[in-house]
């Protein structure tokens, strides 16, 4: 009941009962410009991960049921859903962050770039390096501005000229010209919207060939996640994006498919994130959509 | 119906809260019990130890007027105005009385236990091979790890035990390299000793200050902090013995108490200049202190026959009361807690490391877990027992010694710091972690990165606490054979080993006289509970700069 409320409002949003008229603006914007003109030019585009017949179970339950999607490369790809419905843990095979849950178990294939990434001959670490992720909540580490985006690299012992890449990093994250007056100041003393995109920062200094993001929006104020959507609109054109998110809006805003997950685990509809929402195969999908239950 | 809501309210009742009011006071009453006992006890041995009454009313009447009420004053003013520069002014003048303390054991050490010179050969020893293995690290072809370790471990090997060294001793081969730290000390021609501690010992203090320096200021101002600095210490020793203090001692002091002072107070300035006005109330205390001692040398008025006076703090033991001093013992203490504090902040923080971030969960992680709880609840006469067990009977060591005790210790409070140290690693947000993770750090990377920088204050809080259980402990000590009384400094961790409590309780039941019970024993227990409250009063300083920063 509780996903209920927290959707309420954009759940509502084909009836026109929205009660952020900032957001709807906004929606109706991007939704009706950007989206459609975003998918046109960019034509087709390979893939880069595929799942096949993934199911994950926690102990004895099952979280995910028999998922098998293909997410292109250098698109945003949404995955949308009620709470418990699994997107985050989906979200979390991709880079095989499930592992550090002791109770976690993944069956099926999940192909990065057409290599499984559960063969025994993967190791998890290695593929972490090149799959980036950002989180619901803002956790920049307790160290310097700098520090937090030169992390990735210090821990993966790049070369190169870290100044240079920090920099570029930030400038991408659209955070530099607010902090590069003070890089050596801690990163917690930076607002949420900051931390956040300085997470985004510090995730894409290493240059993961993926960038996953957990509901990166959810704990930020409506300026605050108008920033983040604009930046992942930008970082689409240079890295495949999969975001999380909680908000259909935000879904079709920025993303160029979409994963509806429904309760129990079940992938109920993927594609073309217009088609998805003004379309969608499934009457379930259409319910949720629409606000009848969810 | 519609009347009815409309009629005025004449009250509600009473609920009566007389229970409550008795179980809160009940409470309170409970809360206090403890705190005024100790205090009262407190009070007792201090006026007993310090006897303020046997001094002349002029000499109260001076402090009074130039220390007390200024204070008061300045600190009541402060408290209404600014209460965060009062707070700074108050740390300023802790500070300085907690390294006061602090200078006082390190310049022991340097005087009658570690020479400079060993103390240099020892700090040259080590950190060559640092330096080397530090260069292999940083160096453009990177051997392997391995090697590394390996490269590292034979250089440390041979700085400081020289070749074969005990290896071969025990083959029967005879030494054909001498250690470094041999090899610096059979140097003809070695500074003075103050030179030495210059580099070996102040480098420490002005280089962080240089540190400091930099980060608010930029580089320049780090170096000239740095080089003031040392610049000051030198001076210090220089002056030093027109004034009375002989050259270690003097090095000491400014290391120890007036660079960190000076630090603090120079870092306020620059970083909070709004705040400045705290800084007035150390000036206050010192100016006040030196006013007042000035007024009453040359009023002639009498101070109080302090039992804990310089005499006590530098000489032994002695049969006759007014004669009995702290001296070994409070050495003997000073040893064993860096014994203890070097073997079990280790053992333990590793240890908690390994059941945080490693250990599956599992029944032997269970067992285990539980009989660390149980462990920190033995006697610790049963430690001391044990330490006569197996150090003393089975690996045949001899008793009593700075090394037998100082390890009884450690074990004593080991399942302490592991408890303390796992709540610590315990607070870090799995959040670090997991941004950690997800970056493609391994464990040992998260570890040493987020995990033990974001936990470090929190440990060592526990870790101080716990060595202050240490330093309070009889039992044991008297377990492993250690003397009552000692006549001298230990030397070496061979060496018989005495401490405060011991002596104290020598004093108490041995020499047991009404001299010693007037004289003798508050002296000590005074001395012993006011290096436990610095103790303490450190710990706390560093847990609430913890939790602010959360």
């Amino acid at each position: 009941m509780t996903d209920h409320t927290d959707s309420d409002d954009d759940t509502r949003r084909p009836d026109g009962g929205t009660a952020d008229p900032t957001a709807d603006e906004m929606m109706i914007e991007t939704d009706v410009t950007d989206g459609l003109s975003a998918s046109d030019t960019h034509g087709a585009a390979e893939t880069l991960v595929e799942a096949r017949n993934v199911d994950v179970y926690y102990n004895d339950v099952q979280a995910l049921r028999d998922i098998t999607l293909e997410i292109p490369e250098k698109r945003v790809t949404a995955m949308i859903g009620p709470s418990g419905c699994g997107k985050s843990t989906f979200l979390r095979c991709i880079n095989r962050m499930n592992d550090l849950i002791d109770a976690a178990r993944v069956e099926g294939e999940l192909l990065l770039r057409g290599k499984n990434v559960y063969d025994d001959d993967v190791d998890p670490v290695a593929l972490r390096r090149r799959v980036g992720m950002v989180f619901q909540k803002p956790n920049p580490f307790p160290k310097s501005i700098y520090d937090n985006v030169a992390y990735g690299l210090d821990i993966q012992g790049k070369e190169g000229d870290y100044d240079q890449i920090v920099e570029e990093s930030l400038k991408r994250a659209a955070l530099w010209d607010e902090v590069k007056d003070q890089l050596h100041t801690s990163g917690l003393d930076l607002s949420g919207g900051q931390q956040q995109r300085l997470c985004i920062a510090r995730a894409i200094a290493p240059d993961p060939e993926v960038l996953l993001m957990d509901e990166p929006a959810s704990a930020l104020d409506p300026v605050a996640t108008s920033k983040i959507e604009d930046l992942i609109d930008d970082l689409a054109e240079e890295y495949t994006v999969v975001i999380v998110t909680h908000n259909m809006q935000q879904a079709a805003r920025i993303s160029d498919k979409t994963a509806v997950f429904l309760t129990g685990g079940e992938l109920v509809e993927f594609g073309d994130t217009e088609q998805v929402f003004q379309n969608p195969d499934s009457d379930r999908v259409e319910d949720y959509i629409t606000g009848k239950f969810g | 119906m519609a009347t009815d809501t409309k009629t005025a309210v004449e009250g509600f009742g009473q609920v009566s809260r007389t229970v409550g009011a008795v179980f809160r006071y009940v409470l309170l009453a409970a809360t206090l019990v403890g705190i005024v006992a100790l205090t009262v006890l407190l009070v007792f041995v201090a006026n007993d130890a310090v006897r303020p009454l046997t001094a002349d009313p002029g000499w109260h009447l001076t402090f009074f007027g130039t220390l007390v009420v200024p204070t008061l004053g300045l600190g009541g003013y402060l408290a209404v105005r600014d209460p965060e520069s009062l707070w700074i002014g108050g740390m300023t003048v802790g500070l300085a009385v907690v390294s006061l303390l602090f200078a006082g054991g390190v310049a022991m050490i340097f005087v009658d236990i570690v020479t400079p010179v060993v103390w240099f050969a020892y700090v040259v020893a080590l950190a060559a091979p640092s330096a080397l293995v530090v260069g292999l690290h940083r160096s453009s072809v990177e051997p392997p790890y391995l090697l590394r370790l390996a490269v590292g471990v034979v250089a440390y090997y041979v700085s400081l035990l020289g070749l074969p060294g005990p290896v071969g001793g025990l083959a029967g081969v005879p030494q054909v390299v001498p250690s470094l730290a041999n090899a610096v000390q059979s140097l003809p021609v070695l500074p003075v000793d103050w030179m030495l501690l210059l580099v070996s010992f102040s480098v420490l203090p002005a280089a962080v200050l240089a540190a400091y320096a930099r980060s608010v200021a930029g580089g320049r101002a780090g170096l000239l902090v740095g080089v003031v600095a040392l610049a000051v210490v030198a001076l210090a020793a220089l002056a030093g013995p027109a004034i009375g203090i002989t050259t270690v001692p003097a090095v000491v002091l400014a290391s120890v108490v007036v660079l960190p002072t000076a630090g603090y107070v120079g870092g306020v300035a620059a970083t909070r200049p709004e705040r400045r006005v705290g800084l007035l109330l150390p000036a206050v205390v010192v100016g006040g202190t030196l006013l007042g001692a000035v007024v009453v040398e040359a009023a002639g008025f009498a101070g109080p026959q302090s039992w804990v006076d310089w005499q006590f703090l530098t000489s032994a033991h002695s049969r006759n009361a007014v004669d009995a001093g702290l001296y070994p013992a409070i050495g003997g203490s000073i040893l064993l807690m860096v014994t203890v504090a070097l073997l079990s902040f280790p053992l333990g923080v590793g240890a908690a490391v390994y059941l945080e971030e490693y250990a599956p969960d599992n029944r032997l992680t269970r067992f285990i877990d539980v009989n660390i709880s149980n462990l920190a609840g033995v006697p610790s006469v049963v430690y001391g027992l044990l330490g006569l067990g197996v150090f003393v009977r089975y690996l045949g060591s001899p008793s009593g010694t700075v090394l037998v005790g100082g390890a009884t210790l450690a074990l004593l409070i080991l399942p302490i710091v592991i408890i303390s140290s796992r709540e610590a690693i315990r607070s870090v947000p799995d959040d670090m972690r997991q941004a950690s993770y997800g970056m493609g750090a391994t464990r040992w990377q998260t570890v040493k990165n987020v995990v033990l920088p974001r936990s470090f204050p929190g440990i060592l809080t526990g870790t101080i606490l716990a060595l202050g259980r240490a330093i309070g402990e009889t039992a044991p000590l008297i377990m492993i054979g250690a003397p009552d009384v000692l006549f001298s400094l230990p030397t070496e961790l061979s060496s018989k080993v005495s401490a405060m409590p011991l002596q104290v309780f020598a004093w108490a039941s041995l020499y047991a006289g009404p001299d010693f019970y007037e004289k003798a024993v508050p002296a000590g227990v005074v001395v012993l509970v006011t290096v436990l409250l610095a103790m303490n009063s450190i710990a706390i300083v560093l847990r609430n700069r913890y939790q602010s920063e959360q």
